[in-house]
């Protein structure tokens, strides 16, 4: 036949007369449960079981469908970035506003928490291929004095001891808030979310 | 601008890191994620609005909303299939902004005949059928089909966003089913 020919369905069985009264929405919905109360009369009905192996295949097909569609698409230019990035955004992430406690009277010192998510993030280069992601301020930064819990996940290279490079994160971390803020930081809880296996071939087999 | 980005470990870190720092503002992991996922968002929307000249423009402003939301994403290890939530959001603003006027008799109108395929290098003869399948199917049917099966709307949800009744719903996906199989079956 020729691909734009309207198929006929019921040459291939997919009519309710053909499936002994069910119908493709209830095989499909069936399919959904798992099969799941077991009904007898889906079950022992040849029509039925054609249909359910081919939708069932059809499931299976699917998430490949996306994975192949995927693959057939080339990689985004640098100028599409590029202008994505040109588009957001860049004031949405300030956060609350964080005083420092002035050394003189009458003045009136603030930094943002955006900002200092950005010296904890920053934190990073002094540890190579530790990488911080989410960072959180625990408590209310927005008042002087106020205990303040810093929380962040890390990602962190395959191979080198974690306890050793956690630590120098967190020295780190320390040293920028003490040297940047006046907050009153009670504790650095550092989690590692992430271990990288470094993509190089040549190395897998070691 | 200048970064590094090919050697960077944001390129190697997972989801849940890079969007954690996209989150907290660093443009950088917000890069590295529009990398990661511009591919798949615009094989998703291509099969939602195939045949456009809009799927960049869809994924385009799916970022730029994912950009303004995450920061009220709970779990980041999900970044991937919220991306495609937002996705394919986008894409159907862009059918009912094109069916404002249209009715449900329109919407069964048969697909116009695609002029070249969107995907030419599946590999495998099943993958290349069902895209034949579906290809073939009206916009309506294909529409509930894809957003049902690749991005995993409930009928409920589908019916909501395409501002159709469920049992509408319920048939379209019944005979797009139907349709794909037996196209299937045909080339099996």
């Amino acid at each position: 036949m020729s691909e734009h020919d309207a198929p006929d369905p019921r040459s291939l069985g997919m009519e309710p007369e053909d499936l002994d009264g069910h119908t493709i929405e209830e095989l499909a919905d069936y399919l959904d449960r798992g099969r799941s109360p077991a009904d007898p009369s889906i079950e022992q009905s040849a029509g039925c079981r054609i249909a359910l192996d081919a939708l069932e295949r059809l499931r299976v097909l699917t998430p490949e469908l996306l994975a192949a569609d995927t693959a057939a698409e080339p990689p985004p230019e640098e100028s599409w970035v590029q202008d994505i990035l040109a588009g957001i955004a860049l004031d949405a992430r300030a956060g609350r506003r964080i005083p420092i406690a002035a050394p003189a009277p009458n003045t009136d010192l603030g930094i943002t928490e955006g900002a200092v998510r950005g010296l904890i993030r920053a934190a990073e280069h002094t540890v190579p291929g530790v990488l911080v992601g989410r960072c959180r301020l625990d408590g209310d930064v927005t008042v002087p004095g106020e205990p303040v819990r810093v929380r962040v996940d890390v990602s962190v290279p395959y191979g080198e001891p974690i306890p050793d490079l956690v630590q120098r994160l967190r020295e780190e971390i320390s040293r920028r808030l003490t040297a940047h803020t006046t907050l009153d930081v009670t504790g650095i809880d550092i989690t590692v979310h992430d271990v990288r296996r470094q993509s190089s071939p040549a190395e897998e087999d070691r | 601008m200048t970064r590094d980005h090919h050697r960077s470990p944001l390129e190697s870190a997972d989801d849940r890191i890079v969007a954690g720092r996209a989150a907290d503002g660093d443009t950088a992991a917000f890069a590295a994620l529009v990398r990661r996922y511009t591919p798949m968002m615009r094989a998703y929307a291509r099969r939602i609005l195939p045949g456009t000249a809009e799927v960049d423009d869809v994924v385009q402003e799916a970022f730029i909303t994912a950009w303004d939301q995450l920061p009220a994403l709970d779990d980041l290890g999900r970044v991937k299939s919220w991306l495609m939530r937002i996705t394919s959001r986008k894409a159907i603003d862009r059918i009912r902004a094109t069916r404002a006027h249209a009715d449900v008799t329109e919407l069964e109108l048969p697909a116009p005949e695609q002029t070249a395929p969107p995907r030419r290098a599946e590999a495998r003869a099943g993958i290349a059928a069902l895209s034949d399948a579906l290809q073939q199917l009206p916009d309506a049917q294909r529409e509930c089909w894809v957003l049902r099966e690749i991005g995993d709307y409930s009928y409920e949800e589908i019916a909501d966003e395409l501002d159709i009744p469920v049992s509408t719903v319920r048939g379209l996906l019944a005979r797009a089913r139907r349709d794909i199989i037996v196209r299937m079956e045909q080339w099996r």
